[in-house]
C-alpha cells in the first residue's frame, strides 16, 4: 500500500477481504444485468402463450431478483468502492481522478437502472402488459450500459493500452481488452440468468411447470457456458503473451485458479445437464450446487485476472503496494527510482519509526513490511509469508540477498523491492524472526532439487527454455565455478554464496534433469 | 508530528473539469442525498413512534403499516443519490477522506453490513406487516438502530476527515483501524443536528402520505396531517437548541464565520434560522386550518431552502477546518471535453426518462399513488 496513506492492518489480509467483497458482488451484478433480459424476454413469452403459470412464477422470481440485484447488489457495489478506498488509496484516488466522469455516466445509468427495477417490481400488479414490460427493457438497457462502462474501466487496469503515453480517457477505456471481456462478461451474465432461475424453479411444486422451467433456464444456461471457451480465447488473445504467461506455472495463484475455473465451468456445464435429466423433480440442492460451483468458478476467473495483473494494481503505471513503476510528474515522490534514492523512512509519510541507526532494526522491517507487502501478504495468514520462509529455510543474508530480485520472481508477479540497503536490511531482519533459521540449516540441505527449490525456483523452472538448464556448463566443476559468483553470470541474479556442497548437487541434479527430459544444452552455453 | 507531514500527496492526474463543477456536484447532489436519508431515516423513527407511541393503537399501527410498506424503497434512494456525493467527495477531497476513513477502517468497512442486514430488515417488515405486526416492529427498531449507528460513523468519518492532526496519533494506536473520532468536541451536536433534521423531514413525509389520502380517506388523512406535521415541529423546536449547541461546540473563528466574519455563510447562517423558525409557524398555522396544501407545499419549499442553506453552510465549515491543508490551487486541471459533454448529455437523458418512468406509472399525477 502506499506509503503515501496509512496501510489498513487486516489480520487475515486485506487482499482476501476484497476479494471476498468483490467475488460476491460481481456473481450478483452479473445476474443483476443477465437477469434483466431474462425478465423481459420470459415475460414476453409467457403474454404471447398466455401462459399464466409461467406468469406467476416470474412475478415471484422478480421478488427474488430484486431482494437479490437490488438490495445485496446494489450495496456490494458500494461496498466496493469502500473497500478500494480502504484497501488501495492511492488507485482509487487515480482512478477517480482519470475516470470520474466515466463513473459518473455509470452513476446515471444505475439510477435509471434502480428505478426501473423498482417500478418493474411494484408495476406487477398495477400496469398493463406492454408498459410494464417496457420498465424491464428500460431496466435491461440500463444495466447493460453500466456493465460497458465498470467493464472498459475495470479492463484498463488489466491492459491499459496506450493510456500511459496519452492519459487520454477513451484511449484507456477502449484498452485492448475491453471488448473480448465485455463479451465474455456479458455470456456470464446469461448464464448467470439462467442459473439463478433454477434456484426459484426449484422451489415449484406443480412438476409440470417446474419442468418447463428448468429446461428453458437450461436454454440460458447450457449455449452461454459453451461459447465461453471461444470468448475466452478471444480474451486472453489480448492480453500480452508475457503476462498470461504466468497461469502456465511462474504464477501459483494464477495457474490454480486458472485451473479451476475451467473445471468449475466444466463442472457447472455438467451439472446443468443434469438437471434435464428428470426436470420436473429438480431438488433445491442441485440448483444451490449448480450456483456454488458457478460461483467458484467465477471467483476463480476474477482471482486469475487479479492475479495476472500483478504486480500492478494499474498496469504499467501503479504496482500493487501504490508505487508509480516510472517516476511522473506529480507522483509525489513515490515512484520505485524514488524511494531507492530516498529511502523509505524518508519517503514514507505514515512511518512511526524513522531510526535505522538503533539495533531494533527488526522494528523498522515491520513497518516497511506494513508499506511495501501488506497490500498483498500478511505474515501469517493469507498469502503468508512466514511460510514461504519456512519453505525456503532463509536466513536473514539470504532473505536480503532475495530481496534485490523480488521483481523478478514468479515471472514478474511481485514489484521490484523500493528503498535503500540499510532499508532492504531491515526488512529482511524483521522477515528473519518470522521463521528464525540459522545459517548453518539454510546450508544443511544437500540434494540437488530441493537447492533447487529453496534458492532458484522462485525464478527459474524446471523447462527447456529455462536459462538454468540452457546455459550452465555441463562440466560439473566448471559448472559449480560458475554458480560461485552469480550475478557475473546475469546482473540481475541475488549474490548467493552457496556453499561447494550444495553448488555441486545442484549442478549434478541439473545435468539429471537435462538427461531424463531431454532438455537441449546451447552450444554456447555448453563451452 | 506536525499534520502536514501526513497528509497524503494527491494523484498525478489533473482534475478532469474545473473544480467549481465538483463543487457543486458535490453539493447538489449531497442535498438530494441528505433529504432522502431524512425521508427513511425519518420515516423509520416515526413508525416506530406511531407503533409504540400512540395512545391509539389501532391508528398507530395503521400507521406503521403504511411507513412499512415506504421504507424498502428509500433505501435504494439513499444509496443512489449517495454515490453521487462520495464520487464528487473524492474527487476534490480523497487525500483526507481516504486517511481518515482507513484510521476507523473496521467499523467503516462494516457501515456496508450493516446497511445490508437494515436493508434487508426493511423489506421483512413490509412484507410481514400485514400479518405479522409484532416481529415486523420488533426487526424496524434493528433496522432503524442500524441506520442510526451508520449515521454516527458517517459523523465520526468526516469530523475526522477534516482533522487531520488527530490521524496519526489515533492511526499507531491501532493499525487494525478500530477507532472513532470521539473526542471530537462537535461529534454529538453535529449527529442530533442530522438526527432531528431527519425526524423533521419524516414529519415531511407523513404530511405527504396525508396529502396522497386526503381525499380518498380523509379521516384518517387528516392523523396522519397532524401526527407528521407535529413530528416536524418539535423536532425542529429541538433543533432550534441544538443547532446552538452546535454552534458553540465549533472552534471560536469557525464559528465566527457563521456571526459575521465570512458574509456568505452568515447571510446562510440567517436565512436558514429564519427559515426553520418560518417553517415552524407555517407548520402550525397549516395544522390549525387542517390545511394539508399548505402543509405539504409551502412548508417543503421553505425547508428546501433551509436545507439548501445548510449544505453550503456545511460546505464553507469542511473548507475552513480544510483551510490550512487544502486549497483548491493545488490541482492541475486538465477538462476531459471528450467525455463531459457525453456525461452532461446523458445525465439531461437520464433525469428526463427517470420521470418519463414516474409519469408512465403514474406516480407524478397521483393517480395510482394511492395503492
Amino acid at each position: 500500500m502506499a506509503m503515501n496513506y496509512p496501510v489498513w492492518d487486516v489480520t487475515f489480509g486485506a487482499g482476501l477481504l476484497m476479494a471476498m467483497v468483490a467475488i460476491l458482488h460481481v456473481f450478483v451484478s452479473h445476474f443483476a444485468v443477465g437477469g434483466g433480459l431474462f425478465l423481459v424476454i420470459t415475460e414476453r413469452r409467457a403474454r404471447r402463450n398466455n401462459d399464466v403459470a409461467l406468469l406467476g412464477w416470474l412475478k415471484a422470481h422478480t421478488r427474488f431478483f430484486v431482494l437479490v440485484t437490488v438490495v445485496f447488489g446494489a450495496i456490494s457495489g458500494v461496498g466496493i468502492w469502500f473497500t478500494i478506498g480502504l484497501i488501495a488509496p492511492t488507485a482509487t484516488s487515480n482512478l477517480i481522478h482519470a475516470y470520474v466522469w466515466g463513473w459518473a455516466i455509470e452513476w446515471v445509468f444505475f439510477f435509471v437502472e434502480i428505478t426501473a427495477a423498482l417500478l418493474y417490481y411494484y408495476g406487477w400488479e398495477k400496469l398493463e402488459a406492454r408498459l410494464h414490460e417496457w420498465y424491464g427493457w428500460v431496466y435491461f438497457i440500463a444495466a447493460f450500459a453500466s456493465m460497458v462502462i465498470i467493464n472498459g474501466i475495470i479492463t484498463f487496469m488489466l491492459t491499459s493500452g496506450t493510456w500511459t503515453k496519452n492519459h487520454q480517457f477513451w484511449k484507456g477505456f477502449f484498452n485492448p481488452t475491453c471488448f473480448p471481456s465485455l463479451a465474455f462478461r456479458f455470456a456470464v451474465a446469461l448464464a448467470l440468468a439462467g442459473i439463478y432461475a433454477l434456484i426459484t424453479a426449484s422451489l415449484q411444486k406443480d412438476a409440470l411447470l417446474k419442468g418447463r422451467l428448468v429446461r428453458w433456464s437450461v436454454c440460458w444456461i447450457a449455449p452461454s457456458l459453451a461459447v465461453l471457451p471461444a470468448l475466452g480465447w478471444w480474451y486472453i488473445h489480448k492480453i500480452p503473451p508475457e503476462v498470461w504467461a504466468d497461469v502456465r506455472g511462474p504464477m501459483p495463484t494464477a495457474t490454480h485458479f486458472a485451473l479451476f475455473a475451467v473445471v468449475l465451468l466444466a463442472v457447472t456445464f455438467t451439472l446443468t445437464l443434469l438437471a434435464l435429466v428428470k426436470p420436473g423433480r429438480m431438488p433445491l440442492a442441485l440448483s444451490l450446487l449448480v450456483a456454488l460451483v458457478a460461483l467458484g468458478a467465477m471467483g476463480s476467473f476474477e482471482f486469475v485476472r487479479e492475479a495476472i495483473r500483478k504486480p500492478y494494481v494499474i498496469a504499467n503505471y501503479l504496482y500493487a503496494n501504490s508505487l508509480y513503476s516510472d517516476t511522473t510528474p506529480g507522483d509525489g515522490g513515490f515512484s520505485v527510482d524514488e524511494v531507492n534514492t530516498a529511502g523509505i523512512v524518508h519517503s514514507a509519510k505514515w512511518i512511526a519509526n524513522r531510526d535505522l541507526t538503533k539495533k531494533d532494526q527488526a522494528a523498522v522491517g515491520r513497518e516497511i513490511f506494513r508499506l511495501e507487502c501488506e497490500s498483498c501478504h500478511t505474515t501469517d495468514a493469507y498469502r503468508g509469508v512466514k511460510h514461504y520462509l519456512a519453505l525456503r529455510q532463509w536466513d536473514r543474508t539470504k532473505i536480503q540477498a532475495m530481496l534485490s530480485v523480488l521483481g523478478l520472481m514468479h515471472n514478474g508477479a511481485m514489484p521490484p523491492f523500493a528503498g535503500t540497503d540499510a532499508e532492504s536490511r531491515a526488512l529482511a531482519a524483521f522477515l528473519s524472526t518470522l521463521h528464525p533459521v540459522s545459517a548453518t540449516a539454510t546450508a544443511a540441505a544437500s540434494d540437488g532439487q530441493t537447492v533447487f527449490d529453496q534458492n532458484c525456483s522462485m525464478c527459474h523452472r524446471i523447462s527447456p527454455g529455462d536459462t538454468l538448464f540452457t546455459k550452465l556448463p555441463k562440466d560439473p566443476n566448471a559448472a559449480s565455478k560458475a554458480l560461485t559468483d552469480l550475478p557475473s553470470l546475469f546482473p540481475a541474479m541475488p549474490d548467493l554464496k552457496l556453499p561447494d556442497r550444495q553448488r555441486l548437487a545442484l549442478v549434478s541434479w541439473v545435468n539429471t534433469q537435462r538427461k531424463a527430459r531431454g532438455f537441449g544444452i546451447s552450444a554456447k552455453g555448453a563451452n | 508530528m506536525n499534520p502536514l507531514n501526513v497528509i497524503p500527496t494527491i494523484d498525478p492526474n489533473p482534475l478532469p473539469a474545473p473544480y467549481w463543477v465538483f463543487k457543486v456536484l458535490l453539493v447538489v447532489t449531497f442535498f438530494l442525498h441528505i433529504v432522502a436519508m431524512n425521508f427513511l431515516l425519518g420515516g423509520g423513527v416515526l413508525a416506530l413512534v406511531a407503533r409504540w407511541g400512540s395512545r391509539k393503537p389501532d391508528l398507530g399501527n395503521r400507521m406503521f403499516l403504511d411507513l412499512a410498506r415506504k421504507l424498502p424503497v428509500l433505501v435504494p434512494a439513499t444509496v443512489t443519490l449517495g454515490i453521487a456525493p462520495l464520487l464528487f467527495l473524492q474527487v476534490l477531497y480523497g487525500q483526507f477522506f481516504y486517511t481518515s476513513s482507513i484510521v476507523m477502517a473496521w467499523p467503516w468497512f462494516l457501515v456496508l453490513v450493516m446497511l445490508t442486514i437494515a436493508y434487508y430488515g426493511f423489506y421483512y417488515a413490509s412484507f410481514r406487516s400485514g400479518r405479522q405486526i409484532g416481529r415486523a416492529g420488533a426487526v424496524m427498531v434493528l433496522s432503524v438502530l442500524l441506520i442510526l449507528l451508520i449515521g454516527f460513523l458517517f459523523s465520526n468519518n468526516l469530523t475526522l476527515s477534516q482533522s487531520p492532526s488527530r490521524w496519526a496519533g489515533k492511526y499507531f494506536a491501532d493499525t487494525a483501524g478500530w477507532n472513532l473520532n470521539l473526542t471530537e468536541p462537535t461529534l454529538i451536536p453535529r449527529f442530533l443536528h442530522f438526527f432531528l433534521a431527519a425526524v423533521a423531514v419524516g414529519g415531511l413525509f407523513l404530511v405527504f402520505l396525508a396529502q396522497a389520502r386526503w381525499t380518498a380517506d380523509n379521516a384518517y388523512a387528516r392523523q396522519l396531517l397532524r401526527f407528521g406535521g407535529k413530528a416536524f415541529m418539535y423536532a425542529t423546536m429541538a433543533q432550534v437548541v441544538v443547532g446552538i449547541i452546535l454552534l458553540a461546540s465549533l472552534p471560536r473563528a469557525l464559528r465566527m464565520l457563521f456571526m459575521g466574519d465570512n458574509t456568505a455563510a452568515s447571510i446562510l447562517f440567517v436565512i436558514g434560522v429564519l427559515g426553520a423558525i418560518g417553517a415552524i409557524f407555517l407548520m402550525s398555522d397549516a395544522l390549525r386550518k387542517e390545511n394539508v396544501r399548505m402543509a405539504a407545499l409551502y412548508v417543503p419549499a421553505v425547508l428546501a431552502v433551509v436545507i439548501a442553506c445548510m449544505s453550503i453552510m456545511r460546505d464553507i465549515l469542511r473548507d475552513a477546518y480544510l483551510k490550512p491543508f487544502f486549497h483548491p490551487a493545488q490541482f492541475a486541471i486538465h477538462t476531459q471535453w471528450s467525455v463531459l459533454p457525453l456525461f452532461l448529455l446523458l445525465f439531461l437523458g437520464g433525469v428526463i426518462l427517470w420521470f418519463v418512468m414516474l409519469k408512465r406509472y403514474g406516480l407524478l399525477t397521483g393517480k395510482r399513488a394511492a395503492t
